[in-house]
C-alpha cells in the first residue's frame, strides 16, 4: 500500500467513526481467528487456559462471566447466593437451555462437571475446589455448592468465568472422560457449534440456530487458522486472510506496526483480566542468591523502564509486586520499590562480600529464561546485559518446556529463572502458590525456590478464608509488602496481553476477558 | 606434495576458497581487536537501520547489540565449531571405518549395521534428540553435531581399508610379525587418509550449515555470537528489518563457499586424473 | 512376484537396524529432563501435583523404564504405534494426517532437483570450461553454500512480502473452501516456494554429480566408437551416455532420503507446513515419545523404500548387473 492510499483509508475512517454508534449489526460473515498454539483439547472444563478459551469459549458456556466494568453476569447461572458461614453456595440456572445435541441442561450437568472435572482435572479447578465437598440438585434448575471450609462468594465467582465452564454429563459420564472424543469436538450450549479440527490448520465452528439469547450470534461461522510462525500470522493479518489475533501472538515490532496502520486496532481493551507479570525468580539453595543484598543488588542493577521503553513499547509498564495494577479490588499502592540505581547494587554487592576480581567479575550465575514469549528472551538477554555491568556474569541456559519446568520446579537446578506469571482475576487462585511454602516438588509456577516464610503463610492462608472484602483486602496489601521485603521472587514489569483487531470487527473488546468470551454480539461490518 | 601445492596454486577457484576462508580466519583473528566489549552487550537501541548510525555500519539486532561486531566475533565461532565438529566426526569415523575395513567379517557386520542406523534417521532429527537431552552448551551442540555426521566418513574409510589391505606392502609388514594396532595405523591409515581430508571439507561445510539451523530453531547456545542465533533473531522482525537476519546468512554462505572450493581444489590436485582432463 | 520376495528379503534385512534405531532412540529420550506430562503442563499453564501423578499413570510413564520399553515393542510387533499423549489421537493418524505435505514436499523436491540438476549437469558437460559450464558450477556452488532456512527465509521477504506472488507460507487456504482440483492447485501453489527452498542444496549436489559423471562416462572408449560410427551427438548422449552417467545419482538418491527428510524439519518450520519434519521436532520439544518413535519408524521404512527402489532402478540402468 502506498503512502496515498494509507492516507485516504486514515481519513475515511475518521469520517467513519460518528457513524459506527449508530450501527445496526448486520448478519452473516465468517470470523478469521489467529491460533497460534495447537491443543491437546478444547474443553474449557477440562484445562484452564488461553489457548482453550479462545475456541472451546465459544461453544462452551460457563455459570459466570464478566460484564463490561469487570462484574460477575449471569450466563448459565440466573442467580446466586452464600450462606453466611459461606460453606454453601446456590445457583440457580437459567430455564430453556439446550446442548447442541438437544438434550436439555440441567443441574445435573453443573454436579457433574464441579466434580469429576473442576475437582479432579481442571488445572487451577483443583486448587479452586479442594474444600468442594458435595453438589446437590433438588431440582433440574437448582445446584447447591458445599464446601467445608468457608468460600468467599467474590472469589468464587471471580473465577468461576475462566474455572466454571460447563460439561454435558450425558456425553462424559461413560469411559474415561480424558480419552472422550468430545474433548477435541466439544459439545456445549454456545452461540457456536462445532464443526471440524483439522490439525496444524484449522478449526471451524458455525452459528448455534438455537441458541438461547434471542436472535444470537450474528457471525455464520468462526474459523481459527492454526499459524504458529509470528511473522506469517503478521502477513495474514495484513492481507484480511486473519480478522483477529488475540493474547500477544505477534512479534513485538509487528504489533507496533500493524498499530501504526489504520485498517488494524492495535489494543488491551478487552484483556484487563489477563495481566501478567515478567518474574525473577531466585534460587536460594545458592548461598549467594540466599543473601538479601545480593537479591536486592540485582533487582537495583536492572534499568527497567529502559528496557520497556526500547524493547517492549506501549504494552508495558513497571510491575510493582506479584498483584497487578488491574486488580482493582486487591492492588495496594506504596509497597517497597527497587529502583534501578547501579551505584547501589554495586555497594550491596561489595557489602554481601562479593568484590570484584579478574576482570571485574564477582561471581557468575546460570539463567533459566522459559522458552515462550519474545519478551521473555528479550528480557533474558538485557539481564545478562545489565548484570555484567556491574560485575555479575549471567550464563543463559535455553531448555524447552518440558525441561524448563523439570529443571527448575522439579530439579531445583538453576540460579536464576525468568518467566511469567499470569494473574487469573483474584490473588488466591494464581498468585499465593508462588509464596506459600509446602507445595509439593515438581509442581509448577509454585513456590520451589528454597524459601519458606511462615509470615507470609500465615497472611495468605488467612486471606483465602476471608470473607469480609475489606480484610481481605488489607490482608493482601499485607502480602504483597511482605513480598516485596523479601524478595524471594522479583516481578518488575507488568503486562496486558495485546490483541490485534481488523476494525470491521464489530462489539469487540467490550469485556475484560473478551478474547477468552462467548462472541454471541460479534459482528462484522461489510 | 609440492606437486599437488603448485596444481591447487593454479587453480583459480581453489584460490579463491581459500582467499574466502583466509577471510573468515582473518575477520575472526581480528574479532577481539577490532571489537573488544562483549560483542552480545548491549550497543544502542535495537533494530537500527544498517547505515543509519556511524557506531553501527551494520545496524543493530532486536537486543540492541551490535551486528558488525557479532559477524566477526561469529566468525571465530562458526570455524571452531566447523573444525572441531569435524574433528569429532573424522575421528569416529576413521575408527569405526578402519576397524570394519581391516577385519571384515562379522566386525564388519556388525560396525556397517549401526552405521547403516545412523544413515537411516534423518541426521537432523538425531540432532535435534541430542540437543533436547544434553542441551544446547556450545560444547555439547558442537559434539553432538559431530556425533551425527561421522557416518559417510566411516563408509569412506572402510572403502580405502578394504581394497588396501589385500595390498603387498600390507601383506609384507604382516609377516615381519607386526601387531595389527601397527599395521593400521602405520602401514593403511596414511595411504587411506588423502580422500577422506578431502571429504573433510564437506563434513566441515554440513556441520557449520547444521548449528547454523539448529540456532534458527533457537535450539544452540545464547551465549556464544553465532551467526545462525543471528539469523533466527532476525526472524520476529523479518517482515520489515529483513537485514538482521540477511547479513549473517550471506557470511554462512561465503565461508561454506570458501571451504567447499577449498576441499575441491584439494581433491583436484590430489587426483591429477581429473585435473589433468 | 520376483518382486514381492525381493521387498520382503530387503525388510527383513533392514529389521535389525530398524530395532536398533527405535530402542536407540527409546532409550536416549528417557534422559532427556522433563517428560511429556512437563510438557502438558507448560501448555495448560498450570496444574497442582495431584494432577501431573494422575497424568502419568494414565499415559504409563509411572512404569519402569524396560517395562515401557516392553509394552512399547509388544505394541509395535502388532503394529500398534500407540496413543499420542499431546494429539490425543493414535500415532498412526496423527502421522497419516501429516504425511501428504511431507511427501508431497519431499516429492516435489526431488523431482526439481534431479530434473534440473540433470539437464544443467548434461549441458555443463557439453561445454566443459566454457562459459555456460562456468556459469553454471558457479550457481551451483552458490547454492550448495546457501543455508536452506536463510534462502526460504529471504525468498518469503522478496517474494511474499514485497512482490506478493507466492504466499508466505501454510499448505494451501482453508477460508477459501476449495475443493478438488482447485484444492490442488491451490496447495501446489503453496509449496511453490518450499520446493525450492528444500530442493536447492540437492540440486547442486546432483548437478556435480552429473556434470563429472557424464564427463567420466564422455571420455570412455564406447562413446568415441559410437562418434566414429558417425552417430548424432544427441543420440549419443541420450542414448548411451545419460544411461550410464545416471548411475551414481540414483546411488545418491538412495544415500540422502534421509538428508532430505532432515531437511524437511527446518524447511516445514520456514514456511509452518503440517508436515512430519515438524511433527517431528514438535514431539521431541513435547516429549511425545510415541509419535517420536512413530515417526522414527515411519522414515525409517520410507528411506528403505526409497533404497529398495533405487536398487530396482539401479538393475534396470547398469547393464552389468542382471536384468
Amino acid at each position: 500500500m502506498n503512502r496515498r492510499e494509507t492516507f485516504l483509508l486514515a481519513g475515511s475512517s475518521l469520517v467513519a467513526l460518528p457513524a459506527i454508534a449508530q450501527e445496526t449489526p448486520r448478519r452473516g460473515g465468517v470470523m478469521t481467528v489467529h491460533f497460534a498454539t495447537e491443543q491437546r483439547i478444547l474443553n474449557p472444563s477440562l484445562q484452564a487456559s488461553t489457548g482453550v478459551y479462545i475456541v472451546g469459549g465459544k461453544i462452551q458456556e460457563a455459570l459466570v462471566d464478566l460484564d463490561a466494568a469487570g462484574n460477575p453476569t449471569p450466563v448459565l447461572a440466573e442467580s446466586w447466593e452464600s450462606s453466611p458461614d459461606g460453606k454453601t453456595i446456590t445457583f440457580k440456572l437459567r430455564a430453556g437451555v439446550t446442548w447442541h445435541d438437544g438434550k436439555p441442561f440441567t443441574s445435573a450437568d453443573v454436579a457433574f462437571t464441579a466434580m469429576e472435572m473442576w475437582k479432579k482435572i481442571l488445572n487451577y479447578g483443583t486448587t479452586l475446589q479442594l474444600y468442594l465437598t458435595a453438589v446437590d440438585t433438588p431440582d433440574p434448575l437448582t445446584a447447591v455448592f458445599r464446601y467445608e471450609r468457608p468460600m468467599p462468594l467474590g472469589l468464587l465467582l471471580r473465577a468461576l468465568p475462566d474455572l466454571g465452564y460447563i460439561s454435558p454429563k450425558h456425553i462424559y459420564e461413560t469411559g474415561d472422560i480424558r480419552q472422550n472424543p468430545a474433548n477435541t469436538a466439544p459439545i456445549g450450549t454456545g452461540p457456536f457449534r462445532f464443526v471440524q479440527y483439522e490439525r496444524g490448520q484449522f478449526i471451524i465452528a458455525e452459528r448455534n440456530p438455537n441458541y438461547w439469547r434471542p436472535n444470537l450470534p450474528y457471525l455464520d461461522r468462526v474459523v481459527w487458522r492454526v499459524v504458529g510462525d509470528r511473522a506469517a500470522a503478521a502477513a495474514q493479518m495484513e492481507a484480511g486472510q486473519i480478522l483477529f489475533s488475540p493474547y500477544s501472538a505477534l512479534a513485538i515490532s509487528d504489533l507496533q506496526r500493524l498499530g501504526r496502520d489504520p485498517r488494524f486496532e492495535v489494543t488491551t481493551r478487552g484483556n484487563e483480566g489477563n495481566a501478567r507479570t515478567n518474574t525473577l525468580e531466585f534460587n536460594f539453595r545458592n548461598p549467594i542468591l540466599a543473601d538479601i543484598r545480593v537479591r536486592q543488588a540485582l533487582a537495583h542493577a536492572l534499568n527497567i523502564p529502559f528496557f520497556i521503553e526500547n524493547f517492549l513499547g506501549p504494552f508495558a509498564k513497571p510491575g510493582t509486586g506479584p498483584i497487578p495494577s488491574v486488580s482493582t479490588d486487591y492492588y495496594p499502592a506504596g509497597m517497597p520499590q527497587y529502583p534501578f540505581d547501579a551505584a547501589r547494587a554495586n555497594r550491596l554487592l561489595d557489602e554481601a562480600g562479593h568484590r570484584r576480581g579478574a576482570g571485574g567479575a564477582r561471581f557468575s550465575l546460570r539463567l533459566h529464561p522459559a522458552p515462550w514469549g519474545e519478551d521473555i528472551s528479550l528480557f533474558a538477554t538485557f539481564i545478562q546485559q545489565s548484570l555484567s555491568q556491574v560485575g555479575v556474569r549471567v550464563e543463559i541456559v535455553r531448555l524447552d518446556a518440558a525441561g524448563w519446568l523439570r529443571t527448575i520446579y522439579n530439579d531445583h537446578n538453576f540460579d536464576l529463572a525468568s518467566g511469567w506469571h499470569q494473574y487469573r482475576s483474584d490473588p488466591a487462585v494464581s498468585t499465593t502458590v508462588w509464596y506459600r511454602s509446602g507445595s509439593p516438588v515438581g509442581a509448577p509456577w509454585t513456590n520451589q525456590w528454597g524459601w519458606s516464610d511462615p509470615t507470609i503463610d500465615q497472611i495468605i492462608d488467612n486471606a483465602a478464608t476471608e470473607l469480609d472484602v475489606g480484610r481481605r483486602r488489607a490482608l493482601y496489601a499485607d502480602f504483597v509488602r511482605r513480598a516485596q521485603t523479601e524478595l524471594p521472587l522479583w516481578m518488575p514489569i507488568e503486562q496486558i496481553f495485546v490483541s490485534v483487531f481488523n476494525r470491521r470487527l464489530r462489539n469487540v473488546g467490550n469485556n475484560p476477558r473478551w478474547a477468552s468470551s462467548s462472541w454471541h454480539d460479534t459482528w462484522l461490518a461489510s | 606434495m609440492r606437486r599437488a601445492l603448485a596444481a591447487y596454486a593454479r587453480n583459480p577457484a581453489a584460490l579463491l576458497g581459500a582467499v574466502l576462508v583466509l577471510m573468515v580466519l582473518g575477520m575472526g583473528l581480528a574479532a577481539p581487536l577490532l571489537f573488544p566489549q562483549d560483542p552480545l552487550g548491549l550497543a544502542g537501541r535495537p533494530l537500527q537501520w544498517p547505515g543509519a548510525n556511524p557506531r553501527f555500519p551494520l545496524g543493530t539486532d532486536p537486543s540492541g547489540r551490535d551486528i558488525m561486531a557479532q559477524l566477526f566475533h561469529g566468525a571465530r565461532v562458526s570455524l571452531l565449531i566447523g573444525f572441531v565438529a569435524t574433528l569429532v566426526a573424522s575421528a569416529i569415523g576413521i575408527a569405526i571405518g578402519a576397524v570394519a575395513g581391516f577385519y571384515g567379517g562379522w566386525v564388519d557386520t556388525l560396525l556397517m549395521r549401526v552405521t547403516e542406523a545412523f544413515q537411516t534417521l534423518p541426521n537432523f532429527l538425531l540432532l535435534l534428540v541430542l540437543v533436547a537431552v544434553f542441551g544446547s552448551h556450545i560444547n555439547t551442540v558442537t559434539i553432538a553435531i559431530g556425533l551425527v555426521s561421522w557416518p559417510p566418513v566411516a563408509r569412506l574409510t572402510r572403502a580405502e581399508f578394504l581394497t588396501l589391505r589385500t595390498r603387498e606392502f600390507v601383506s609384507a609388514a604382516r609377516v615381519q610379525g607386526l601387531g595389527d594396532i601397527h599395521l593400521m595405523l602405520r602401514e593403511v591409515l596414511p595411504n587411506a587418509l588423502p580422500p577422506v581430508i578431502v571429504y573433510a571439507s564437506v563434513v566441515m561445510a554440513v556441520a557449520i550449515l547444521l548449528e547454523s539451523a539448529l540456532a534458527f530453531l533457537q535450539l544452540s547456545d545464547p551465549n556464544v555470537p553465532s551467526w545462525g542465533n543471528l539469523i533466527g533473531l532476525g526472524r520476529n522482525v523479518l517482515r520489515v528489518e529483513w537485514y538482521v537476519s540477511a547479513i549473517p546468512g550471506v557470511a554462512i554462505l561465503l565461508t561454506i563457499l570458501g571451504v567447499s572450493l577449498m576441499g575441491q581444489g584439494l581433491n583436484d590436485a590430489l587426483n591429477p586424473r581429473i585435473t589433468g582432463k | 512376484m520376483r518382486f514381492l520376495s525381493l521387498a520382503a528379503k530387503r525388510l527383513a534385512a533392514s529389521l535389525p537396524t530398524l530395532l536398533l534405531i527405535l530402542i536407540g532412540m527409546f532409550l536416549l529420550l528417557q534422559l532427556a529432563p522433563g517428560d511429556t506430562v512437563d510438557a502438558m503442563l507448560a501448555q495448560m499453564g498450570g496444574g497442582d501435583a495431584s494432577i501431573a501423578a494422575d497424568l502419568r499413570r494414565f499415559y504409563g510413564l509411572d512404569l519402569s523404564v524396560p517395562a515401557q520399553l516392553g509394552h512399547y515393542l509388544w505394541r509395535l510387533i502388532r503394529l500398534d504405534l500407540g496413543f499420542s499423549a499431546i494429539y490425543g489421537k493414535p500415532v498412526a493418524t496423527v502421522i497419516l494426517e501429516r504425511l501428504p505435505a511431507t511427501l508431497s514436499l519431499m516429492g516435489a523436491s526431488l523431482s526439481l532437483a534431479f530434473s534440473a540438476g540433470m539437464a544443467l549437469g548434461v549441458i555443463a558437460a557439453r561445454r566443459v570450461n566454457r562459459w555456460p559450464d562456468t556459469l553454471i558450477s558457479t550457481v551451483g556452488l552458490i547454492f550448495y553454500a546457501t543455508p536452506s532456512f536463510w534462502f526460504g527465509l529471504m525468498a518469503i521477504v522478496l517474494f511474499s512480502v514485497h512482490l506478493q506472488w507466492l504466499p508466505a507460507g501454510g499448505f494451501g487456504d482453508v477460508a477459501m473452501g476449495y475443493t478438488g482440483w482447485r484444492a490442488a492447485l491451490d496447495i501446489a501453489w503453496h509449496l511453490v516456494l518450499p520446493t525450492i527452498t528444500l530442493g536447492l542444496i540437492f540440486l547442486a549436489i546432483y548437478l556435480r554429480i552429473m556434470r563429472a559423471s557424464m564427463l567420466e562416462v564422455l571420455s570412455l572408449d564406447f562413446v568415441r566408437t559410437a562418434r566414429a560410427k558417425g552417430l548424432r551427438e544427441t543420440r549419443i548422449i541420450t542414448r548411451h551416455v545419460l544411461r550410464n552417467a545416471l548411475l551414481p545419482m540414483v546411488t545418491l538418491i538412495g544415500l540422502q532420503a534421509g538428508t532430505m527428510l532432515g531437511g524437511a524439519v527446518v524447511v516445514e518450520s520456514v514456511f509452518s507446513l503440517p508436515g512430519l519434519g515438524r511433527l517431528a521436532y514438535e514431539s521431541v520439544v513435547q516429549r511425545d515419545l510415541n509419535t517420536l518413535l512413530g515417526i522414527v519408524f515411519v522414515s525409517a521404512l520410507l528411506v528403505i523404500a526409497v533404497n529398495f527402489c533405487v536398487d530396482l532402478l539401479y538393475a534396470r540402468l547398469d547393464p552389468r548387473i542382471g536384468t
